[in-house]
């Protein structure tokens, strides 16, 4: 762990998916003349590419045919009609769609941005799916009241990360791939640079900037059944933890209600947005009895209990009842070759079925993670309950906590959220630092602690291997921690998740080695899990009510007069965490909360 | 095998190297139980976790789309995350893994894709837009254009033709079917400004004549691309560059108006 020297930029960006290539890119732009981008696998791998049906905007270019109802066909809207969509309508449906525990001026900013947002991806180069009159193609969603998710076949994600990616590399920016960030170094709340181990050669540097972004993505690793790849351990927010810097809703977890069977991989939204039906062992389209004007197009958190429910009441399907049937037959061949590309081989690919002939057995997958490191509108991350900034740091998309998902995200908001977020905070750190913002001194030597820190965890002999604690954390999340939750079973996850944390302190990690040593990598996101998920049961446990993707069975109401409010999380050494509580940001003349029917 | 309930020990034979330790590459055995649905990924993971944590590989989303992944088995480059381990075995019950071939080796299955990069890099990989530019929405681009570079958008730069190719085996100044294929994005892509200048690049000794349509990048695509037809599309375009020239700009005086 030799060869270590300190590195300077003006600005770090760490993860390189839409939110850090977003601002990176604009900042870049704006004139920041040296903007650096770290991340822990190559830029073009980062799991932004696996989104697949859409981006949200209200573009109206798109219509339901009238007198076809909700599920009927779509067509492109003729010149000068009048609009079916607009950005107040996308408003409301993502207020109603978080159970009003989204901070609305946050979402009045999304859903405005999303349409600008939309058209300079276009303009930069995506290439989307198109209308017949060359207009970008859009499909229904869940929770959506309007034909707003724009798409690219079921591969959006792919093209829109690609489109950002070379863009940024466009304006000059620099990228350390394979780069793994540490530490966070933050000293009186500011932000001074991190800490980051270069795997390649395993030597650890210190890195000074004078603004830091984690767009560093989600945590749903830390449970069995997910759609997530293997790189999505929620670093970012367990380093930022670590650093004193609270969480906020980590308890908001999204189950995503078309995982493939047993591997959890994403089937995407856009099969019932293109009309695709889910059923139980009987063959019924069970979604009848849980939302009967939606039907398979409620939201997440909904669809996911409804699917859980009936497995839970044996209605499951496959050998062990744990699978329902995704029905995509009456779709026809020409649709799902066209719309549902990716889809189809990964049906064909993972479970043998190809869903233009067979049903494909699905079930719910932990998917994506409301909760994070919360910031105002501009990505500023804050200290406290009261909004006190820690200066020069930033994150976006779905490490952070805006909050424009509150209890639960709907389909395509989230490609929309790291752009817009991302985009935000370029120019927000752009004006940061052209404003005169100065390196910040260091106490110390940081990346001393980090190699100490390293040269421990691969000192340590004969203890147990970091998978098995790894699993078990897994398991008992998913668990006991999962879409149903009770008061018991949430203290058991509690236990086991301090006992594992213990545990892991003496496991080894087997590769000794200091060139390209992804064992130890493992470790530490490991450790990163244990971290966080002390974050999400206490706040899960300590939060009596049901709100989206919250479901407690011993409180299955939703309860305005007690918990209308963010949980804000921090560390408080070996305790677990010391929770406090914020404001939702709602305007009550506008968007009052009301019951959410679907 | 798993048909009956019973489950089958087999071979998963992958070459390691670490040249801070080693002098050249070995082969190691590792014996894995084969369950219904292992992919090699899965073998690689369990033999990476429970066996030898020093065996490394890259890895992430597990479901063919972030790249990571390419590897040669049996011969073969292939995305390991989407390939079941039962469909790789020898009669012996062995399945073997190397890196991808042509490159140099990090470490065991890790190779270094510096050229790799350079070449996507070289070509340019992003649009150079219309030099009208409208803000306020989108440009207009029919079905029939976006269907004719759909064999280059679903491109996730894994690397499977590029190391199966025998020309870059030889000359790592050769762009490659990767950056070509980019390059073939861009340039039929109706919005992009400067396809003239595209052509003239790949045009050159390094560019679309060096490929000798061999087929290997066809065979080794995980995403079923074509780039070897990319490549003769490029070169009959680069015959006739100035009048692609023409045509484009041609195209993009309607670039803002609803398709007919």
């Amino acid at each position: 762990m030799s060869n270590t020297t300190t590195i300077i930029h003006d600005v770090i960006i760490v993860g390189a998916g839409l939110a850090g290539s977003w601002a990176a890119m604009v900042a870049a732009q704006q004139g920041v003349k040296d903007v650096a981008v770290l991340s822990k696998i190559h830029p073009l791998r980062s799991h932004s590419g696996a989104a697949q049906g859409g981006i949200a905007a209200a573009l109206n270019n798109v219509r339901p045919v009238a007198g076809t109802g909700p599920r009927g066909p779509l067509e492109q809207v003729p010149p000068g009609a009048e609009p079916a969509d607009s950005i107040d309508l996308h408003v409301f449906d993502t207020i109603k769609g978080s159970d009003w525990l989204g901070d609305q001026t946050a979402i009045e900013i999304m859903c405005r941005d999303a349409v600008d947002v939309v058209y300079e991806y276009e303009r930069l180069g995506c290439v989307f799916s198109r209308t017949q009159d060359g207009r970008i193609a859009q499909r229904r969603f869940g929770g959506h009241s309007a034909p707003r998710a724009n798409f690219a076949a079921d591969w959006t994600g792919h093209v829109l990360l690609h489109t950002a990616h070379e863009q940024a590399l466009r304006h000059g920016v620099k990228f350390y791939s394979e780069w793994y960030c540490l530490d966070l170094i933050i000293e009186d709340t500011i932000c001074r640079g991190v800490v980051a181990l270069d795997v390649l050669t395993g030597a650890i540097h210190t890195m000074r900037a004078k603004a830091v972004l984690f767009g560093t993505g989600g945590y749903g690793r830390a449970f069995k059944i997910t759609s997530n790849a293997f790189a999505n351990t929620g670093d970012g927010v367990a380093i930022a933890y670590n650093a004193g810097v609270p969480l906020m809703d980590m308890e908001f977890v999204q189950f995503h209600p078309t995982g493939l069977y047993k591997h959890g991989i994403l089937m995407s939204e856009a099969c019932r947005g293109e009309g695709g039906y889910l059923l139980n062992a009987q063959q019924e389209r069970f979604m009848e009895k849980y939302a009967p004007d939606k039907m398979e197009l409620a939201p997440r958190d909904l669809v996911s209990r409804s699917e859980q429910r009936e497995i839970d009441e044996g209605r499951g399907v496959e050998a062990d009842g744990q699978g329902i049937w995704l029905d995509l037959r009456h779709l026809g061949r020409e649709k799902i070759l066209a719309r549902l590309p990716q889809v189809r081989e990964l049906a064909i690919d993972f479970v043998g079925v190809d869903p233009i002939d067979d049903l494909v057995p699905i079930q719910p997958t932990a998917h994506y993670s409301m909760g994070g490191i919360p910031t105002d509108v501009d990505c500023q991350v804050i200290a406290d309950a009261s909004g006190a900034p820690v200066v020069g740091f930033y994150a976006a998309g779905e490490a952070a906590c805006v909050s424009v998902h509150g209890a639960n995200r709907l389909g395509t908001n989230s490609l929309l959220e790291a752009s817009v977020f991302g985009r935000r905070a370029g120019f927000a750190i752009a004006e940061f630092v052209k404003g005169g913002a100065k390196l910040q001194p260091l106490g110390g030597d940081p990346a001393a602690r980090q190699r100490q820190r390293v040269r421990e965890m691969l000192g340590r002999e004969g203890g147990e291997l970091v998978e098995d604690i790894a699993q078990e954390l897994k398991t008992t999340m998913t668990n006991n921690c999962g879409i149903f939750r009770d008061e018991a079973r949430l203290r058991q996850a509690w236990e086991d998740v301090r006992a594992l944390q213990a545990r892991f302190r003496t496991a080894r990690v087997m590769d000794k080695s200091s060139r390209f040593n992804t064992d130890l990598l493992a470790a530490i996101e490991a450790e990163h899990l244990l971290t966080f998920s002390e974050v999400i049961v206490a706040g899960a446990l300590t939060r009596t009510e049901s709100r989206g993707a919250h479901s407690r069975t011993d409180f299955p109401k939703r309860d305005d007069k007690n918990w209308l409010k963010h949980t804000v999380a921090h560390k408080n050494g070996a305790d677990g965490p010391q929770l406090s509580y914020k404001d939702v940001d709602i305007d009550w003349q506008k968007y009052p909360p009301q019951e959410r029917k679907y | 095998m798993s048909d009956n309930g019973k489950h089958t020990n087999v071979i998963v034979r992958i070459q390691r190297f670490n040249p801070d330790n080693d002098q050249k590459p070995r082969m190691q055995d590792f014996q894995i139980e084969l369950k219904p649905g292992t992919t090699i990924l899965d073998a690689l993971q369990e033999i990476k976790t429970h066996q030898d944590g020093s065996v490394t590989y890259r890895k992430s989303c597990r479901h063919a789309i972030c790249g990571s992944c390419a590897m040669n088995v049996n011969g073969k480059n292939e995305l390991v995350c989407k390939t079941p381990l039962r469909e790789r075995l020898d009669k012996n019950g062995v399945c073997t893994v190397r890196p991808l071939p042509y490159l140099p080796i990090i470490k065991d299955l890790v190779v270094d894709r510096t050229a790799f990069w350079e070449q996507y890099l070289r070509v340019k990989p992003w649009l150079a837009p219309p030099p009208t530019v409208q803000t306020d929405r989108e440009y207009r681009v029919s079905q029939e254009e976006v269907a004719a570079i759909r064999n280059a958008e679903t491109c996730i730069m894994c690397g499977a033709c590029y190391s199966a190719c025998q020309v870059i085996a030889l000359n790592k100044k050769y762009i490659g079917p990767h950056a070509l294929l980019k390059a073939f994005l861009r340039v039929l892509d109706p919005r992009d400004a400067i396809p003239g200048e595209r052509l003239a690049d790949l045009d050159g000794s390094d560019g679309v004549y060096r490929c000798h349509t061999i087929f290997n990048c066809i065979d080794a695509c995980p995403k079923g691309l074509n780039p070897t037809e990319a490549i003769e599309t490029l070169r009959k375009l680069a015959q006739r560059r100035l009048k692609v020239e023409e045509e484009r700009l041609e195209r993009q005086k309607t670039i803002t108006e609803p398709i007919a």
